[in-house]
């Protein structure tokens, strides 16, 4: 049984955030998202031309994401380079932005999104997509929502909300579930599965990672105007 | 109703209103309105906009722009205006009224060229166009870069700010929605001006900005008065 988490949180509890936009000065949008041991970078360019040419759609915009992890960002180091995961995060990251930006907006352009992350205690798709969706509404993009996401997971018997790495190599089993919000459409942009779960459980998992997305979700909103609260001023 | 007020930051997929028209800037999703861009609200009579804060620049008919030309071809000149696409500028647009052999003659690669945006292409490529007048070749000078969001607060309100800048710095100063401004005047007046763009830039949503370029200008004039 996993009757208290391995840092005294509570079972819903995220472990503490920092949000931040604009640290990227030459990109036109950037942020930083920093949840625990978990640190994503993220900085979006364009629109652009498309290169390489034959991926261009003449009616809407693509996206080209690149999800890397930093040498220094694990205990052991990671090789540096786009790895066979890092390519499927990329993947998952695009797929789950092409949703919330309005690509049909961009005929033949293409959005390019670099994600760095430069400290891993696991859930860092999570925090990555939620540093890109940052990135693109600061970057000025038209999007129908922001990406909040979080990584939800069974340890033991017990649903749990953002595990850190100790809790998802836990000795009893874990399993490991990102989840990702559009959260004022309610709409679900990203489920991955990694373990075993009963359909119960996966029910109250996602019930559990909604609420914790709506905690990010408004973070976010926070982080983005608090660079122009003068603005408002009148 | 309306959940915002005017001037209000809102982010995307922020619901502004769940009855009424949408204006620029926002969407409509079962009949309720939100927003598609990370900016502020302008409410008027009829209509709910949002004004971007950041973003880059969207061709759009009729703007004038700031371009430099980056190749020259047969019949036209590819010109490069900070979009995605080139743009393409009609030999027939530069009305010499004869037939020219060798379009690099007029306009090389490297030259700045201020013109109207005629056509937009349905992938935003587009088309620009000479006639009216005031557009052509421009000599070279200074260029300076700025968000092109924030063209309307480099101009002030009913051109005060721009105003201000020409005449206290002396310097011809053209701006172009692609948010690019030329400035030819002496070097310290161009200095003064580049100083005070990037202030406009970065304070745009700053209270007293005025007061800032002011006393830019205030130091440029006082070095001036000492240099002489």
């Amino acid at each position: 049984m996993y009757e208290e988490r391995l840092d005294k949180r509570q079972f819903d509890e995220l472990r503490p955030i920092e949000l931040e936009t604009g640290v990227v000065p030459n990109a036109n949008g950037s942020a930083r998202f920093k949840i625990g041991g978990t640190e994503a970078i993220a900085a979006v360019y364009g629109p652009a031309e498309v290169k390489p040419k034959h991926l261009e759609k003449s009616d809407q915009g693509i996206i080209i994401c690149k999800y890397d992890m930093m040498p220094f960002s694990v205990p052991d180091r990671a090789k540096p380079g786009i790895d066979r995961r890092d390519m499927e995060i990329s993947l998952v990251i695009s797929n789950a932005l092409s949703r919330a930006i309005m690509l049909e907006e961009f005929p033949s352009s293409m959005i390019s999104v670099y994600v760095y992350i430069t400290q891993a205690d696991a859930g860092t798709r999570c925090a990555s997509l939620t540093a890109a969706s940052m990135a693109c509404a600061d970057a000025g993009l038209p999007m129908r929502d922001l990406i909040a996401a979080v990584a939800v997971g069974k340890i033991g018997d017990s649903i749990v909300a953002d595990l850190s790495k100790a809790e998802e190599d836990y000795e009893g089993g874990a399993t490991d579930i990102p989840i990702a919000f559009l959260p004022s459409k309610d709409e679900i942009v990203l489920l991955q599965l990694d373990g075993e779960v009963s359909k119960d459980e996966l029910k109250k998992a996602i019930e559990l990672g909604r609420k914790e997305a709506n905690k990010i979700y408004e973070l976010e909103k926070a982080a983005l105007k608090r660079r122009f609260t003068y603005e408002s001023k009148d | 109703m309306l959940f915002v007020k005017n001037y209000d930051v809102v982010t995307p997929g922020e619901m502004l209103a769940d009855e009424g028209v949408g204006g620029s800037g926002t969407y409509t999703e079962d009949k309720k309105i939100f927003s598609k861009y990370f900016g502020t609200v302008i409410l008027n009579k009829d209509w709910i906009n949002v004004t971007q804060l950041n973003g880059a620049y969207i061709p759009k008919e009729g703007d004038e722009i700031i371009g430099k030309i980056a190749a020259v071809e047969g019949t036209y000149w590819a010109v490069d205006i900070d979009t995605s696409h080139y743009c393409r500028l009609d030999a027939r647009e530069a009305n010499t009224g004869y037939r020219i052999e060798d379009l690099s003659e007029l306009m090389d690669v490297g030259d700045v060229v201020y013109a109207k945006i005629i056509r937009v292409g349905k992938d935003l490529s587009s088309s620009l166009g000479l006639r009216g007048g005031r557009y052509g070749k421009l000599p070279a000078s200074m260029l300076v870069r700025f968000n092109p969001m924030k063209i309307s607060r480099i101009i002030g309100k009913e051109g005060t700010m721009i105003n201000l800048l020409r005449e206290r710095s002396k310097c011809d100063i053209l701006l172009g929605k692609n948010g690019v401004a030329w400035v030819n005047g002496d070097k310290m007046g161009m200095e003064a001006v580049l100083a005070a763009i990037n202030v406009i830039d970065e304070n745009s949503y700053m209270g007293d900005i005025s007061g800032k370029v002011r006393e830019i200008l205030d130091r440029y004039t006082s070095q001036k008065n000492n240099a002489e």
